[in-house]
């Protein structure tokens, strides 16, 4: 064994170029390992993970004080079947002013003592929590900045507290929480309950543990209850397109970084062949060959892995808890220990079988045949070609350095394979992104509507159509619908349904089938609506409000994401409920109009309007992108790495060739060419065939994102690969087979020949 | 392409007899020195052969003519040429228009035929494929090997390989031809009809400069004789030819 151990000791500090190309290698796809991996256990279920981290109640009740006592509530807690409760608190509805300019708000107000309760253990994300009377602890979702100027709010009775810090609910349990003894001082009639079930993953298990707690307690003792499963729902339907889109990009990154692993590995053996040749020689056994090559190559991989692994966790960290911290307020990302150990075993397991498998041949050369690998008479198809390169036109370096990946079929092969991946990756990302982008824009309508105009407290000043003709009198407004919401019973359907009037045009939607309502009783839904209401274009159903029934019928099919109301025009409005006046103004601004300019010019037409723009911060698409960022460099940085290791395992293998060629006075600058040509043919090969696969797996992934979320994306947001991308996207492989290959070829230009050639 | 300062071949050689002038020529590898004050000088149309012991420093010497390897200190001048001034390129440069080599092991590339191989050190100037390898083909013959032009090296004789690779080194019409044990590796018969190809070279004019162990190689091509050892000259003598 000590043999073993000997030569290879010897062989990685003799090989130091290969070994820290391995070592890149392997920590550039540890990390990539670890984020993929992260990011498909962070979308497995953020909502979830946040609620786990939370312990977030699976159920809150509020309880009417008068009749369920407080032994009672207590008692509750101990009921079979909840593993584990908080509670009582007292909860009461106030009346508060944020800023005295604002209106009056109405908010579930909870006297807590502490944030982290054995249920809903609330995240303080900025200041503190309430230590005694005079404070308050607002509920939001964390943000980048936080607002400053809350420092005061005023209650109800006019009394004045201070606002000590932000918190968040994944369980939404309260808007506010003040102490316990500032609540006794509010007189609340309604105490809380926060409860998690042993079992709470269906509707019938929550109504169990409902009927367990409540058990015992006279009627009318529950006011109200909120399940878990309903905030998971809305959850999921506002990830639902980022979720399965994050999730495919991480497995790709995995594919890929383990190939190219692979290729690197068994480029490391083919390289040795000689070397093992000489071991079997000296009276190496297959096995302890094999045994050589294997700790050879492990070596630096399980250092590299270790590496890889920690930094991975550190970028994991920082891009998903960007991802995640706004959309989920799940606080800081952790990484899954199963991620690490993942990596930390998975990554040099696979090496070590990448290693072996090639190392079984060299297990099966016989030494001379080893000895002679790479010098021995070459037949075949290859060298017609490169005879025939060496007639064309072409300078002689370039028609050399396009020949020499034909002596090497397997190796250019596998390089090939590499950029291709690259490529594909490149290609996916762009398509990905730019199909999220374009879905997102048009669901949000962010080119159709950039300022919406609410009626403010009190109301409006002006009447409807005053309002409309001001709104779209000044400066910068391009277009101005009115909207009006209904929620209306939608018979024979699972629940009530939210309908939007509109007055005005088609108010920007992207229509995908039929064409946007036009005449009283005239609907558009979306594509969930259909799919779940079985119904089809030109199917009707019946709404009833206030003002009684009335039959519509489905004339347009429209892209709707998350929200999914039933649109419908003025006409049907006056129908239903005649004299309504608009309680929404949706303005599209002409290009380049100042959006705040334009709010600020509301207010003053009508100070019973509130204007404010629709813009998003965009933050988790923000994130989003950066994280689809760092894996596409990653990717093409592995790519590229894969290049260079060839080009290293080349020059290696025909250093005796190039000082030749430098003997008979090919300059440095022609060695460049010649190297660099040589991987640029592959790269250029590499990106012509990744391109469609890239294609292919976009579409999939389009595909796979709009079945997880219901919804249908129209064929021009997936056509995203106009001519000029796709030149971009070739030319990107011959760029990182280029970059790959340039720094091995410029020290092949510098090899000394004397020294070369005395190889041998 | 070989642009810049030319004063030899534009004044026919008129300043300095000598294709290869060196100076006090060191060279020295770490602890090793290889090279330790050489001064040498080979008049045009000269055939020298440059013997000593292994390690004497034989191919070190010949590597610095060729501008292959950098001297420690020393001046190498080669047909006005001071190498010392040159950069990589210029060197290439220089090695393609005026520097043949023939090498003990051939060094030919094996994924080309031996025409190729030939018709590269012309193409690598820019000459065109066909013109290349028209010359290639007339060289081969010359040196009677021209059935042999599609043959790859593995497939050829180690004597056919070295007259291949003479052709190769002819290519660019050198102005001096460097070969570092041109018959070592080859056996008595096929070694005989290098050095008679060496001879013939020398008899219409082409400097040689040829290292050898071989002492009939010397005796049979040689005009004048430079022993080394240990990195220094020890002797120099001139030779009646016995051919
Ligand atoms: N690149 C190098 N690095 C280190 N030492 C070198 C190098 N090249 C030559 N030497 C040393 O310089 C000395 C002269 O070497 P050289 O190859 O010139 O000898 P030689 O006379 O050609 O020998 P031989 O007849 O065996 O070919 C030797 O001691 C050799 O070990
Ligand atoms: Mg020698």
């Amino acid at each position: 064994m000590s043999a073993v151990w000997r030569a290879a000791r010897a062989a990685v500090r003799r090989r130091r170029l290969q070994t820290t190309v391995i070592g890149i290698v392997v920590g550039l796809s540890s990390m990539l390992i670890v984020v993929g991996l992260a990011l498909v256990g962070a979308t497995f279920g953020p909502f979830d993970q946040a609620y786990t981290q939370q312990q977030g109640a699976h159920l809150v009740a509020s309880f009417d004080g008068g009749k369920a006592t407080g032994a009672a509530l207590a008692d509750s807690a101990h009921r079979s079947g909840v593993s584990a409760a908080a509670g009582p608190f007292g909860q009461a509805t106030v009346e508060m002013t944020i800023a005295p300019d604002q209106p009056r708000m109405v908010m579930t107000v909870v006297g807590r003592d502490r944030p982290d309760t054995a249920v809903d253990k609330v995240h303080v994300w900025q200041g503190r929590w309430v230590a005694g009377p005079g404070e308050i602890v607002i509920d939001a979702e964390p943000t980048a900045d936080p607002p400053s100027r809350l420092d005061t709010v005023t209650l109800g009775d006019g009394r004045t507290v201070k606002v000590v810090g932000f918190a968040y609910t994944v369980s939404h349990s309260a808007q506010a929480w003040v102490s316990s003894e500032e609540m006794r001082a509010l007189r609340p009639t309604t105490q809380q309950m926060l409860y998690r079930f042993t079992a709470a993953a269906t509707a019938a298990e929550i109504s169990a543990g409902q009927a367990a707690v409540t058990a015992g307690m006279p009627a009318g003792a529950l006011l109200g209850t909120q399940s878990y499963l309903t905030l998971r729902a809305n959850a999921e339907l506002s990830a639902g397109i980022f979720v399965p889109f994050l999730m495919i990009f991480g497995c790709f990154g995995l594919v890929v970084a383990v190939l190219i692993v692979a290729n690197v590995i068994s480029g490391a053996v083919v390289a040795g062949l000689r070397h093992i040749g000489v071991l079997k020689a000296l009276g190496f056994t297959p096995n302890q060959v094999m045994a050589v090559y294997l700790t050879m190559v492990l070596l630096p991989t399980v250092a590299a892995a270790v590496l890889g692994t920690i930094l991975g966790n550190v970028l994991a960290m920082t891009v998903l808890s960007s991802a995640f911290f706004e959309s989920y307020g799940a606080g800081a990302f952790h990484v899954a220990p199963w991620v690490t150990i993942t990596a930390l075993l998975g990554v040099p397991v696979l090496v070590g079988l990448t290693a072996l498998l090639s190392s079984v041949r060299a297990r099966r050369l016989s030494a001379v045949e080893a000895i002679s690998a790479g010098s021995a008479p070459r037949r075949g198809r290859g060298l017609l070609v490169q005879r025939w390169l060496g007639g064309t036109r072409l300078p002689r370096a370039v028609s050399l350095g396009v020949g020499l990946p034909l002596a090497r079929p397997a190796r250019s092969a596998l390089t090939s394979a590499a950029v291709l991946l690259g490529v594909a990756g490149v290609t996916v990302a762009i398509g990905l992104s730019g199909s999220v982008t374009a879905y997102v824009d048009a669901d949000t309508r962010a080119d159709a509507v950039q300022v919406e105009v609410r009626p403010a407290r009190g109301g409006p000043t002006l009447g409807d159509q005053a309002d409309e003709s001001m709104l779209r009198a000044l400066p910068g407004a391009e277009r101005v619908v009115a909207r009006k919401e209904l929620t209306m019973r939608w018979i024979g359907g699972p629940g009530p349904a939210e309908v939007r009037f509109y007055r005005g045009s088609d108010a920007g939607y992207e229509m995908l089938k039929g064409r946007w309502p036009t005449a009283a009783g005239e609907v558009a839904v979306s594509s969930r609506f259909l799919t779940q209401s079985g119904l089809a274009l030109g199917g009707t159903f019946t709404l009833e409000g206030d003002g009684g029934r009335l039959p519509v019928r489905v004339v347009g099919e429209v892209l709707m994401g998350a929200a999914e109301p039933v649109l419908a025009n003025w006409a049907t409005l006056t129908r239903m409920a005649p004299g309504s006046r608009a309680d929404a103004y949706e303005v599209k601004l002409a290009a380049g109009a100042d959006d705040s300019a334009y709010v600020a010019a509301v207010t003053a037409g009508d100070p019973g309007l509130r204007a404010r723009p629709t813009r998003v911060p965009g933050s988790v698409i923000a994130a989003i992108y950066s994280t689809i960022t760092v894996l596409t460099l990653l990717l093409g940085a592995v790519a590229a790495l894969g290049v260079f290791n060839t080009v290293v395992l080349n020059v290696r293998e025909r250093r005796r060739d190039l000082g030749t060629l430098k003997s008979i006075g090919m300059t440095p600058r022609q060695v460049v060419l010649m190297m660099v040509t040589s991987m640029a043919a592959l790269g250029l090969a590499g990106g012509l065939a990744g391109i469609p696969i890239g294609v292919v797996f976009q579409r999939y992934a389009m595909n796979a994102i709009a079945h997880a979320a219901q919804i249908v994306i129209p064929d021009h947001m997936l056509d995203l690969y106009s001519a000029p991308i796709v030149v971009l996207l070739v030319l990107a492989g011959a760029v990182i087979a280029a970059a790959g290959a340039f720094l091995p070829s410029r020290s092949a230009a510098r090899l000394t020949i004397a020294d070369a050639l005395r190889t041998e | 392409m070989y642009g810049g300062r030319r004063p030899c071949t534009l004044c026919g050689m008129t300043e300095d007899k000598n294709v290869v002038r060196l100076q006090d020529v060191r060279k020295e590898y770490g602890d090793t020195t290889a090279l330790d004050g050489v001064n040498l000088e080979i008049r045009a149309g000269e055939a020298v052969a440059v013997m000593g012991p292994s390690g004497c420093g034989k191919s070190t010497l010949l590597n610095m003519v060729a501008g292959l390897d950098r001297p420690t200190s020393g001046t190498v001048v080669v047909q006005g040429e001071d190498l010392g001034e040159l950069n990589e390129t210029r060197r290439a440069l220089f090695r393609r228009h005026r520097i043949g080599m023939v090498f003990q092991f051939f060094n030919l590339l094996d994924d080309l035929p031996a025409l190729d191989n030939v018709a590269l050190a012309a193409q690598l100037v820019g000459t065109p494929a066909r013109q290349a390898r028209a010359r290639a083909l007339e060289l081969l013959g010359e040196l009677g090997v021209a059935d042999r032009r599609n043959l790859y090296p593995a497939t050829l004789s180690g004597g056919e390989r070295q007259r291949v690779a003479v052709a190769r080194a002819l290519m660019n019409r050198p102005a001096l031809l460097l070969a570092d044990e041109p018959t070592g590796a080859l056996d008595s018969r096929s070694g005989e009809q290098v050095m008679d190809l060496l001879l013939d070279l020398n008899q219409i004019g082409q400097t040689l400069l040829i290292v050898t162990h071989d002492q009939r190689l010397a005796d049979r091509c040689a005009s004048r004789v430079v022993e080394l050892a240990d990195g220094r000259v020890i002797r120099e003598r001139a030779l009646e030819r016995t051919a």
